[in-house]
């Protein structure tokens, strides 16, 4: 199979998925025993008998399940995700407001976990069994084993209240505004706006929270990464290449290092999902505005059309991160297109 | 120690296993360190209403946020209550929920995931792609949504992990059953006429459970950090019962006062590594395969 036939697959089968999940999120809300009436108006609007038939009209909830999802899927088409109970504007709205945020941190974890993870796994699987070694196999049991929050907070104190060098919680300082809106990353709008000032107060309130969110994806990324980089150092055209005389560190890095990254680009896709949630966690510890902090103020306030709003959302970009890694997989080893 | 116990008779019951297991495992000092802390961990739960100074509810308003010292040795919380005996008993709450929400998930997933492979065709395409979208909803994201929709509490939480994770065990357990299913002995009992429940519960079922044991062993470290993240954020048990997520989220609004949240995070970070690394050297000692590593 070509290289356009496998993303041509993959990419057909994308909406497929996205219709799964609608699916499955309408059986989600459709399966719980609460009273999706009372639940989506809250108690005061469920009272009067005209806003339920409305209600009941739009939703379809007058009609048969299998009606009932058909109509869900058109208001979905639509945009129409429903009004938010806690924050009274429409789902969507609130949704495209805050996931930028949330993309921006997760990106920012994602990169802190790549530039520390792999150059760890290298140095602890050509070193292994040194002290090295133990360190980072040590740091990243730690990394894994620790509450994502509780880390936060440990920062937030040690960083902020004691030591002064990292900012408050939240995306900027109060004394500044937002640069104008282009790709919701702050960072990258105050650069577009030539505003600099900006956009370094920015990145140093992105620093903590990303460092903090990418713990446990570095764990990961840093196992992953010893783990291959032995495998490959086993190999036969590493031995070769170091029969041939090359620089040790020549061999480590063009023959061993190039190949061992292979396994890891896939880790990197599924681990996001990882980061998403923990996203969720770190945002309400920094003040963070992003999907979390609006996914936990609706959870916690019941609002069930926010939170399915959230889950249709990130399940969405969970699906197109590991579409995107597996094509940039199927890019750098032909192998897999054969499948 | 628990886990050595319940080893013991699959060891036996595999040739390939027995002796190899016991030998590899305890030549490792920090699987034994491990050990000892979960151990320790265990008899803490147990022995909590012993050991802990005061009750996990009593108040001492005038000595509210009292930083660590002779009386309070991790200090007080903002309503007067000592720490040092919330964490303990927080052992309580944390070590069987962890147990019990991986545990449903193992039996539910093995259950449907089997089916699967079992069944083949289209049952099994069906619950492969079911799994499949599952898997795309981050868990914290996913138990959410079911927080939301049945209400914050320890049983919801329980359910909302278990929900977040049975696909997992679910493909796991149909890729053992495919590899199990064409045996030969899978065949010689056929052929001798058990019938296909026999075949699949004695034949198939009991030969895959042990890899599945050993794989949710790893997961129960997992399981605690993700019922403390939903405590964190409030879809856990109500703040007065004692747990540590919900004890760090007391300490949030408290910066200064470090030792609110700094205990109970310590006592999630120390239970959850020794568990990870005994999952680990489990894993180790009984996947040859992995040894090399």
């Amino acid at each position: 199979m070509n290289l356009q036939a496998y993303v041509g697959r993959r990419v057909l089968v994308l909406p497929l998925m996205i219709l799964g999940i609608t699916l499955l999120t309408f059986v989600l809300s459709h399966a719980v025993p609460s009273d999706p009436v009372a639940a989506n108006l809250g108690d005061q609007a469920a009272a009067d008998p005209q806003a339920v038939a409305a209600f009941k009209h739009r939703w379809g909830l007058d009609r048969s399940l299998p009606e009932q999802y058909l109509v869900y899927l058109g208001n979905l088409v639509r945009g129409d995700m429903g009004v938010s109970i806690t924050t009274h504007q429409p789902v969507l709205k609130d949704l495209s407001q805050h996931l930028p945020a949330t993309i921006e941190l997760a990106t920012a974890a994602m990169l802190l976990s790549l530039v520390f993870g792999i150059p760890l796994g290298i140095v602890s699987a050509v070193r292994r069994d040194t002290v090295i070694d133990q360190i980072g196999r040590g740091g990243s049991l730690i990394g894994v084993s620790m509450p994502v929050f509780w880390l936060g907070l440990v920062a937030l104190f040690v960083f902020y209240a004691r030591l002064g060098w990292a900012p408050s919680a939240g995306q900027l300082s109060p004394r500044l505004t937002l640069p104008p809106f282009a790709t919701g990353f702050v960072v990258i709008d105050a650069l577009l706006a030539g505003q600099a000032g900006v956009a370094v107060d920015a990145l140093s309130h992105l620093t903590l929270p990303a460092l903090v969110l990418a713990s446990s994806a570095v764990g990961i990324i840093t196992r992953m990464m010893r783990g291959s980089m032995l495998e490959v150092l086993g190999e036969d055209y590493v031995r070769t290449a170091r029969a041939k005389g090359l620089a040790p560190r020549r061999v480590t890095v063009r023959h061993a290092a190039r190949n061992a990254l292979l396994p890891v680009i896939t880790v990197i896709g599924l681990s996001f999902g990882g980061l998403l949630s923990g996203a969720v966690v770190t945002e309400t510890v920094f003040a963070w505005p992003g999907l979390g902090s609006y996914a936990f103020q609706s959870a916690t306030s019941l609002d069930f059309p926010a939170i399915m709003g959230v889950g249709i959302v990130v399940a969405t970009v969970y699906i197109l991160v590991n579409l995107l890694v597996d094509i940039a997989y199927a890019i750098v080893d032909p192998r897999i297109r054969m499948g | 120690m628990a886990t050595d116990a319940t080893l013991r008779p699959a060891a036996k019951r595999r040739g390939v296993f027995s002796g190899a297991v016991p030998k590899s495992f305890v030549r490792s000092p920090l699987a034994i360190a491990s050990i000892v802390v979960v151990a320790g961990w265990l008899a803490v739960a147990a022995a909590s209403p012993v050991i802990a100074p005061y009750g996990p509810l009593a108040q001492d308003i005038v000595g509210r946020l009292a930083p660590p010292g002779p009386a309070h040795w991790f200090g007080t919380d903002p309503l007067g209550r000592d720490i040092l005996s919330r964490v303990l008993y927080g052992a309580r709450l944390s070590i069987p929920v962890g147990v019990a929400a991986v545990g449903l998930a193992v039996v539910l997933g093995t259950l449907i995931g089997s089916t699967a492979g079992v069944a083949g065709g289209i049952v099994d395409e069906a619950i492969m792609r079911l799994t499949d979208l599952m898997l795309a909803f981050p868990t914290v994201i996913l138990a959410m949504i079911i927080s939301a929709a049945l209400g914050a509490g320890i049983r919801n939480a329980i359910i909302a992990i278990m929900v977040a994770w049975w696909p997992t065990y679910a493909r796991f357990a149909r890729g053992l059953v495919l590899g199990a299913r064409d045996r030969e002995y899978v065949e010689a009992a056929r052929a001798v006429g058990a019938s296909p429940l026999r075949v699949f519960i004695r034949h198939v079922l009991l030969n895959i459970l042990s890899p599945i044991v050993i794989l949710s062993t790893l997961d129960v470290g997992r399981a605690i950090l993700t019922f403390a993240s939903l405590s964190f954020l409030g879809l856990g048990p109500p703040p007065q019962i004692p747990e540590w997520g919900s004890e760090i989220a007391a300490g949030r609004d408290y910066l200064d006062q470090w030792w609110i949240a700094t205990f109970p995070g310590l006592a999630i970070l120390t239970l959850v590594i020794a568990l990870n690394v005994v999952g680990d050297s489990l894993r180790d000692a009984l996947d040859p395969r992995l040894r090399k590593a």
